[in-house]
C-alpha cells in the first residue's frame, strides 16, 4: 500500500466522516421535530409522524437514494449527488432517532413527572428539568449506536456518485487490481472512524450522568 | 433482456422503475426541447461515467484517466464544447441516463442487439471480442480450445459471457463457467487460484495483464463472435440531432487518424473498426 493510495482512501474517510457527521446532527433535530410530533395531542401531527417514520424505516436506504437522485428530475428538482447523500442520510436517521427519543420520554417515571407537578412546577419546566434530561440519559446509547449504524450505511452514498471511503476503495481496486488490500485498508478506516465515534459518546454519556 | 447491462442487471432494472418514458408532465415539458441546441447553448455536454473501466476510464492515482477522457477532450475541441463528466457506479449510469443527469454515456459498452432496441450507439471506439486472461506462466492455455474442462470466470450480463458460454458449449468437454458481479472479483479469483481464466473483452484484459505482469498472462487469441465497443445515447427524437453531432466528430477523428492513435496509446495495439455496426453479430 503506497502513500498515494492512502492519502485518496484518507481523503474518501474523510468525506465518509464529513457527510455522516452532517446527517446524524441534522438527523437529530429533525427527530427530535418528529418526536415531538408523535407525543403531541393533535392526531393530525401524531399521523404525520407514523407516516414519516413508518416511509423512512420501511423502504431501504439505498432506493431512498435511488429516487431522491434519480426521480426527483422528474419533478423539477434536480439535486446533485452529495445533496442527494446528505439529504437521504438525514432523513432515514431521523425516523429512527425520532423512534429512539419516544422511547425515552414515554419511559420517564411517572412518578418523578407527578413529583415535579407537587413541588409546583410548570409543564414547561418539567420538561427541561425532568423529562428532557432523563429522557437524554436513557436514549444516549442508542443515538451513539444509530451514530455509528449511519456511518457505516454511508457507504450506500456511492450509488449517487459521492466519492466516499467505499467508492474511492473500489476506485482503486478497479485499477490496482489488488481489491483485498484496498478494501482491508478502507474496512480499518471505517473502524477507526467508528471507535472514535464510540469514544465521543461514551465520554457524552459520563458528562450527562454527572448530576445524577 | 439477458446481456443487457455491461455489467449489472441493476442497470436495466433501475431504468425500468425510475426512468421510464416521461410518465410525469414536467419531465415531458423538458424533453421537448431539442438537446444539442441546450448543450450548444450551455457551451457544456455533460458525460456519465463510472470511473471503474480501465484503460477506458479509471482514476490513476485519483486522477481521471483513460482513452474516454483524452477522446472526449478532442470530441470537445472539434465541437466547440467543454466536457463535464459525472461519475456514478455503473448500475446508476444508465438510469442517470435517462432521468436527465447528463447527455450521454462514455461506458463504453459492447454493442449489441439487445442494446440497440433501447440505446443508440456511436461509431465504434474499440474491437470488444473476447480474450482470456490467465496466470503467468500457465503454459496449459495456449488456444481458446484448451478451455476445455477447466473453470473459467466472466462478469455477470455481460455480452462477453454470452460469447464465453456459447463458445464453451462447442466444447467437450465444455468448460466449467463461473459468474462474477465485478470483474475485479474474477481478477482476485483468477490470481487465488480458484479458477484458470477470466473471459473479457481484449482491450480490458490487455491492460490488466500489462499492470501485473507478475500475476497475469495474456490469451491474446480471440474467439466467439466479433464484436465492437461504441458510446451510448438515447434514442428519443431530441436527442437525435446531439447524437448525430457526436457521431460525425467520432468518424472524423476515425478517418484522420486520431483514433488510432488514441487506440496505440492506451491499448498498445489497434483494430480495424467499421464506421457503423447496424446489424450486431451478438
Amino acid at each position: 500500500m503506497t502513500w498515494a493510495v492512502l492519502s485518496l482512501l484518507l481523503a474518501g474517510a474523510g468525506v465518509t466522516a464529513a457527510i455522516s457527521v452532517v446527517s446524524v446532527i441534522g438527523g437529530l433535530l429533525l427527530g427530535i421535530a418528529i418526536c415531538g410530533a408523535s407525543l403531541a395531542r393533535s392526531r393530525a401531527l401524531r399521523g404525520c409522524a407514523a407516516v414519516y417514520v413508518s416511509f423512512f424505516r420501511g423502504v431501504p436506504l439505498l432506493v431512498q437514494l435511488l429516487l431522491l437522485y434519480h426521480a426527483l428530475p422528474r419533478l423539477g428538482l434536480d439535486l446533485p449527488g452529495i445533496a442527494a447523500a446528505v439529504l437521504g442520510l438525514t432523513l432515514c436517521t431521523a425516523a429512527y432517532q425520532a423512534e429512539t427519543l419516544r422511547g425515552g420520554f414515554v419511559n420517564v417515571p411517572a412518578g418523578l413527572i407527578e413529583a415535579g407537578r407537587i413541588v409546583g412546577m410548570t409543564a414547561r419546566q418539567i420538561m427541561l428539568r425532568v423529562r428532557a434530561p432523563i429522557a437524554l440519559r436513557l436514549t444516549l446509547p442508542a443515538v451513539v449506536n444509530e451514530a455509528i449504524l449511519i456511518l457505516k450505511a454511508s457507504s450506500l452514498v456511492s450509488v449517487v456518485g459521492v466519492a466516499d471511503l467505499t467508492r474511492t476503495a473500489q476506485n482503486i481496486a478497479s485499477s490496482n487490481y489488488r481489491p483485498i488490500e484496498t478494501f482491508a485498508a478502507a474496512g480499518a478506516l471505517y473502524l477507526l472512524l467508528n471507535i472514535v465515534v464510540g469514544g465521543a459518546g461514551a465520554g457524552l454519556g459520563r458528562m450527562v450522568g454527572r448530576g445524577r | 433482456m439477458a446481456g443487457f447491462g455491461r455489467r449489472g442487471f441493476v442497470a436495466l432494472a433501475g431504468s425500468a422503475a425510475l426512468g421510464g418514458p416521461a410518465a410525469l408532465s414536467a419531465g415531458a415539458a423538458r424533453a421537448a426541447e431539442d438537446v444539442l441546441a441546450r448543450v450548444k447553448a450551455a457551451g457544456v455536454l455533460r458525460v456519465g461515467t463510472e470511473t471503474q473501466f480501465a484503460p477506458f476510464d479509471f482514476l490513476d492515482n485519483g486522477k481521471a484517466a483513460g482513452l474516454n477522457y483524452d477522446l472526449f477532450a478532442e470530441l470537445g475541441r472539434d465541437m466547440g464544447l467543454r466536457i463535464e463528466f459525472v461519475a456514478l457506479p455503473w448500475e446508476s449510469v444508465l438510469p442517470g441516463l435517462d432521468s436527465g443527469k447528463f447527455d450521454m454515456v462514455s461506458g463504453p459498452a459492447t454493442i449489441t442487439k439487445a442494446r440497440m432496441e433501447r440505446y443508440r450507439f456511436t461509431p465504434p471506439i474499440a474491437e470488444a471480442t473476447c480474450a482470456l486472461l490467465k496466470k503467468a506462466g500457465d503454459t496449459t492455455l495456449n488456444r481458446p480450445e484448451d478451455m476445455a474442462g477447466k473453470a473459467i470466470g466472466s462478469g455477470k450480463a455481460t455480452s462477453q459471457l454470452e460469447q464465453l458460454k456459447k463458445f464453451s458449449a462447442t466444447l467437450s468437454p465444455p468448460a466449467t463457467v463461473r459468474e462474477y458481479v465485478d470483474f475485479s472479483q474474477a481478477y482476485a479469483d483468477l490470481a487465488a487460484g480458484r479458477i484458470v481464466g477470466v473471459a473479457n473483452s481484449l482491450p480490458n484484459i490487455a491492460y490488466v495483464a500489462a499492470q501485473r505482469p507478475e500475476t497475469f498472462a495474456l490469451m491474446a487469441t480471440p474467439f466467439g463472435e466479433k464484436s465492437y465497443f461504441g458510446y451510448i445515447g438515447r434514442k428519443d427524437a431530441e436527442y437525435a440531432g446531439l447524437m448525430d453531432a457526436v457521431d460525425g466528430a467520432v468518424l472524423k477523428m476515425r478517418s484522420d487518424g486520431r483514433l488510432t492513435a488514441l487506440q496505440q496509446k492506451w491499448f498498445k495495439t489497434t483494430f480495424e473498426t467499421p464506421e457503423r455496426v447496424a446489424s450486431p453479430a451478438v
